[in-house]
């Protein structure tokens, strides 16, 4: 009991464990991603005229802008819409400019080049912004000024409008009520082209329409309807480009013939693939400025390789020419346009080289070899865009953003890969945590050791053991490197790039499956380090995964998702695929007498069922008053170690914790009257153990909750429609008690053998926890919330949420919000020792709290944590558009030596103490030292067993 | 966010569209126009909240607001602002005038107090009204580590006993030297009492072979000897006597 005192004490005195700053950037790391950049959407450019470096802009397939410095990749802004953002989503930006311009969704926003500032936004309710072209010149006059944009809308007033560049007010608009499917705008010097898609009402092929609009007055020029008979809207190839000639392509359905138009002429043009094999797909790549050359490239892909044409646009003629090809090569790549001056140029990037070619003639202006990396083995080239330095007819530098097939976006500067970013891992869908190939190893050794006889199991362990020796020279030679390191107080990043098995259990791998369908490993403690990257429709070709979910076993993870039946398996040290025969199902963790009950949310109730799966018969089921709606439910993790079952309060008295492994807290509101309730179960008998409500609710907003150990939290905002008290967001936390006394175990204490922790065990009905519960105003809305893990539960907890407004996630210690604090007086002396302060409404969120400090974690959909190797520390893992990771001591670091511990110093001052020593020894003779040193001693020994005696006394 | 207005639209009968602009003055606190990008305001009242980004003139623009009464938040990675109260009202400028404008009024407000409960008046108007927001202080996210400091070595207690100490030793002997004889005598004198006896001849070794254990005892020299036998190191001791 006393240690128990004493720790708790320990605990209520700890500060609020803040980052040092130190450790800050070292022991943390966050992928800051934008997604998958789109093709046409993604371009380098000056952030202002005049500027020197250009910036890499893109839009993602997720409707993220950002901005990359193609130097080394970081990130130099970006901006997130909200999630239900649809449309397409273009970019553009007007050459020498400091804006760059967005149409996602319904509104069009023009962004400050540089550093991300908004600078106008325009919406137009109800519309989606269908395409987006910034006007570069106006009656053949380069307009210097801000530039204006043309934006086409669909669904909600259908048409084109025409903004001011400098502050988005709408100059005209053109409406188009014909009922035809807009499809994209196109400017060229003298007329804006709308093109659509005309269904002719009695049925026949889709066929393009293009109508012209002044640029002035936005009033129609003329309206002509193209020979085109499309099968789908999908075989338009291309639509624009703001050159002097812009253009329209388009393919039949099985790719064989090329057909192109130039906008503002009737005339059609068609060409034949130029290989024998089918052609899966036709790219057409143009250039984007208008006072360059009219020439554009066709990118013809076979399922062995690819070829492409280059082709020259008459003005004057209004023709279009076939200049010359350039041969297949075996392999995917893809073909990206730059232009300099007038003069354009394209670069082909294939798995292995990247070739430079001017528009005018095939021959080679430049070849580049790409130096393999890991980070791209096996993958290809998707799409990408090229800066091009031509001096004296060659190509002197290339550099080449490039999408590749396994998600990476990589920067190729001149056959060097300068940067990857992981941008596969933007939008996780599901996470968990595995150990580390090591750590599994030792776990399957000591298994089979375990399942063996005595003698077998110590020569199998003698032998492990002889085999582990040959580690012993590495280790040797690394050592006299740590020492020096270590006392140096260099950090111990130097381990990061090989895993090794790690003393203080940092390294551990996340495994994260993306809305893409892609799985991945992460090593969290090497600053996030992708292990492996796989795709997951390699394991099922026909199956599209839009919302995986993971669930990880020892040594493999299981992955399900709604487009796939059955589950797959794969192996979480090397991402192979495992069969179901390969893993012997987990001797699960039933003992005995043992029963599962699983439970899970059907039709608004919750249901429990007996055994491992869901069936037809549920054992119980929770049906919420009438009129509530079920949001979420959240159970105890299923490892939640407690260390002591006991809270020990000033008096030494006990207040016994309610600790039952089968809670769920259930949360539900009631739309009509604006509550919103709060139900705690026992998932094994379905009983209801706790119920409370709360007025004055804004139902449409998320109430994240969370429960562990004996407390339950849960936050929600306040509805101002009713005339409530006070206004912001509110956060619940309660803890559970076996009884309101101290010393008292409620209606256990008659039972002379009973304990909580079993409740099937005990007698009658589940007894029903003491709750004690507290509300506090909090200054933001937290969408996600839930509980640090250590290995014993020593530690005392932190509370994490996920505030989306400041993109950050925020660790409360459990002191501040333990529903104990004393209401309208000060806390006694008894109460102060255990820690408690007077009860406050309002908790502020200290930026000490800030898990994430100065990273701004963006899109974050759910926080898991892991217990590691040391007792104080526990691992956490953000994931959602960005993956961020940390490791949190709630309790301050009390078992590791962290960096504020300086080794030097410490050599320093026994060196001192040495030279001390020296210094002092004249002072005393040789043989009084001697006797000193004796008597010490036995003085010592003396009062130690005095001290002995009197202990063994009480 | 459009489903939102439409449900409002619903909700109040007379559908305004109030504008106004929340601005980040130049303060000495701060220098608005390196706050990141990504810094916003937002209105909070029912359902989705409004949300202005930061724009290039280090303002918040709010458009098409309906009636209603609003928690402004500012959310910044660098800095703190005081959350205001906004009201947008639509009210007959004159009274019996047909006409009907917005009226938006700001105050300061605090959180964990009743609504009611405003703070200073932070400026009201009409349509393009601009408040200025202030900013309380800037974030500090990181914890100092207690470096090392020669000035808090010296603070330690420890530290301070044992220099007291050092200066006894050492500079006991020198005062001794320098007293005038008369107070020498009276100090040896008092000495000889003090338990620490006798070997003036040797102060070191008697300091050696004082027994701390029986003079905490609250034992005498002579009586303590009676007890020496239980323990080895007075012992010792008598031996050397």
């Amino acid at each position: 009991m006393r240690l128990h005192a004493v720790l708790a004490l320990a605990a209520c005195l700890a500060p609020a464990a803040a980052i040092f700053e130190d450790d800050a950037y070292h022991i943390d790391f966050h992928h800051a991603l934008i997604g998958h950049p789109k093709r046409d959407a993604t371009f380098f450019q000056k952030p202002y005229a005049g500027s020197k470096a250009s910036l890499l802009y893109t839009v993602s397939h997720n409707q993220t802008i950002g901005a990359v410095n193609p130097k080394d990749g970081a990130l130099v802004w970006r901006q997130a819409f909200p999630a239900a953002a649809h449309g397409r989503g273009t970019l553009r930006a007007g050459e020498d400019q400091d804006t760059v311009v967005s149409a996602v969704g319904d509104r069009i926003t023009a962004w400050s080049a540089s550093d991300g500032r908004i600078v106008w936004e325009n919406t137009v309710h109800g519309a989606i912004m269908e395409d987006l072209e910034i006007l570069e010149q106006e009656d053949g006059i380069t307009n210097t000024e801000a530039k204006d944009s043309i934006v086409l809308l669909a669904e909600k007033s259908q048409g084109v409008k025409r903004l001011d560049g400098k502050t988005g007010r709408v100059k005209w608009s053109y409406q188009d009520t014909s009922g035809d499917t807009p499809f994209q705008v196109s400017t060229s010097p003298t007329a804006i082209y709308y093109i659509s898609l005309h269904t002719p009402m009695l049925g026949g092929y889709t066929k393009l329409r293009v109508t012209s609009l002044s640029p002035i007055t936005g009033k129609q020029l003329d309206q002509y309807t193209l020979n085109s008979e499309l099968q789908s809207p999908e075989d338009i190839l291309f639509a624009g480009a703001n050159t002097a000639a812009p253009l329209l392509a388009w393919t039949d359905k099985s790719n064989k013939i090329l057909k192109v138009n130039i906008i503002g002429s009737k005339g059609v043009s068609s060409f034949n693939a130029p290989t024998k094999d089918a052609v899966e797909s036709i790219i057409l790549h143009a250039p984007n400025r208008v006072n360059s050359l009219a020439h554009f490239l066709v990118e013809y892909h076979t399922a062995s390789g690819h070829a492409a044409e280059v082709y020259h646009v008459d003005v004057n003629k209004n023709s279009v020419s076939k200049a010359y090809s350039l041969p297949e090569l075996a392999g995917p790549g893809t073909f990206t346009t730059s232009t300099s001056d007038a003069n354009v140029y394209f670069t082909r990037v294939t798995t292995d080289e990247i070739i430079v070619v001017s528009s005018v003639s095939h021959g080679v202006l430049g070849r580049w070899a790409i130096k393999g990396s890991p980070a791209l083995a096996g993958s290809y080239p998707v799409h990408g865009v090229s800066e091009v330095v031509v001096k004296a007819g060659t190509a002197s530098a290339v550099r080449s953003a490039v999408l590749f097939a396994n998600g990476q976006w990589a920067l190729i500067r001149n056959g060097e890969l300068a940067w990857t970013r992981p941008e596969f891992l933007a939008n996780v869908a599901s996470a968990a945590w595995a150990e580390l190939p090591e750590q599994e190893a030792l776990a399957h050794e000591l298994e089979v050791e375990g399942h063996q006889n005595v003698l077998a199991a110590y020569v199998h362990r003698v032998k492990r053991h002889i085999k582990d020796l040959e580690h012993l020279p590495a280790w040797l030679q690394r050592m006299p490197a740590r020492i020096f390191n270590s006392v140096l107080g260099k950090s111990q990043d130097s381990g990061i790039d090989d895993i090794q098995r790690d003393t203080f259990g940092f390294h551990k791998l996340v495994v994260v499956a993306t809305e893409q369908g892609r799985l991945a490993a992460l090593d969290v403690g090497a600053k996030g380090k992708i292990l492996w990257n796989i795709a997951l429709s390699q394991f099922a070709p026909d199956t599209t995964f839009s919302n995986p979910s993971l669930k990880a076993f020892r040594g493999y993870v299981e992955v399900k998702d709604p487009g796939f039946e059955g589950s797959l398996f794969v192996n979480s040290t090397t991402g192979g695929l495992l069969s179901s025969q390969d893993i012997k199902l987990q001797p699960a963790f039933i003992e005995g007498t043992q029963k599962f009950i699983t439970f899970d949310l059907i039709d608004d109730e919750l249901k429990g069922y007996s055994g491992l799966e869901t069936g037809p018969q549920p054992v119980w089921t929770f049906t919420p008053p009438k009129g509530e709606r079920i949001l979420s439910y959240a159970a105890r993790p299923l490892n939640d170690p407690v260390a002591s079952i006991g809270k020990v309060l000033g008096d030494r008295s006990v207040l016994y914790k309610y600790l039952n492994p089968n809670l769920i807290l259930v949360t539900t509101v009631l739309d009509s009257a604006r509550t919103a309730s709060v139900y705690l179960l026992d998932s094994a008998s379905g009983q209801l153990l706790y119920a409370t409500s709360h007025d004055h609710v804004d139902t449409t907003r998320p109430m994240p909750a969370t429960i562990s150990e004996n407390w339950f939290s849960y936050s929600f905002t306040v509805d101002s429609k009713s005339s409530s008290v006070s206004r912001g967001y509110e956060l619940v936390v309660g803890d559970l008690f076996e009884s309101s006394l101290p010393d008292d175990r409620g209606p256990l204490g008659a039972i002379s053998n009973s304990s909580t922790v079993q409740p099937s065990a005990a007698q009658g009905d589940a007894a029903k926890p003491y709750v004690i519960s507290q509300t506090y105003n909090i200054p933001a809305e937290i969408s996600h919330m839930t509980v640090t893990q250590t290995r014993q539960g020593i530690t005392t907890r932190e509370l994490l949420v996920t505030v989306p407004s400041s993109n950050s996630i925020i660790g409360i210690p459990r002191m501040v919000i333990d529903p104990r604090r004393p209401v309208g007086r000060d806390p006694t002396a008894q109460e102060a020792l255990e820690g408690l302060s007077r009860y406050s409404p309002v908790i502020p969120f200290d930026p000490k709290w800030y898990l994430n400090h100065k990273y701004e974690v963006m899109g974050i959909k759910e926080v898991i944590t892991s217990e590691s190797g040391v007792e104080s520390t526990s691992l956490v893992v953000a994931y959602g558009l960005d993956i961020f990771g940390t490791r949190v001591t709630p309790s301050l670091a009390f078992d590791v030596l962290g960096k504020g511990f300086n080794k030097l110093q410490m050599l320093l001052t026994v060196a001192a103490l040495f030279v001390g020593v020296l210094f002092v020894a004249p002072l005393v003779s040789h043989t009084d030292a001697f006797q000193v040193l004796t008597r010490t001693v036995a003085y010592i020994t003396q009062v130690r067993r005095k001290r002995i005696n009197s202990l063994w006394t009480i | 966010m459009k489903t939102i207005l439409s449900s409002l639209a619903l909700l109040v009968p007379l559908t305004s569209a109030a504008r106004f602009t929340l601005h980040i003055p130049n303060t000495p606190v701060a220098n608005p126009s390196t706050l990141p990008p990504t810094t916003h305001a937002t209105l909070q009242s029912s359902g989705e909240p409004y949300t202005a980004l930061l724009t290039r003139s280090n303002v918040f623009s709010f458009t098409n607001i309906t009636a209603g009464s609003y928690l402004a938040t500012i959310h910044c990675r660098d800095l703190a602002f005081e959350p205001l109260r906004i009201d947008v009202t639509i009210e007959e400028p004159v009274e019996g005038s047909s006409e009907r404008r917005e009226v938006i009024r700001t105050w300061q407000t605090f959180l964990g107090n009743e609504w009611d409960n405003k703070g200073e008046d932070r400026g009201s108007g009409g349509n393009g009204l601009v408040v200025d927001v202030r900013p309380i202080g800037p974030k500090y996210y990181f914890q100092e580590r207690g470096g090392f400091s020669p000035l808090s070595f010296l603070k330690n207690p420890m530290i301070l006993m044992a220099l007291f100490s050092m200066v006894l030793i050492f500079g006991m002997p020198y005062l001794m030297e320098n007293m005038d004889p008369e107070t020498k005598a009276e100090f040896e004198e008092m000495q000889k009492k003090s338990p620490i006896a006798g070997a003036a001849t040797n102060p070191a070794q008697s300091i050696q072979n004082f027994d701390m254990a029986s003079w905490l005892a609250g034992k005498s020299e002579q009586s303590a000897s009676s007890s020496r036998g239980h323990s080895p190191a007075p012992q010792g001791k008598k031996q050397r006597n």
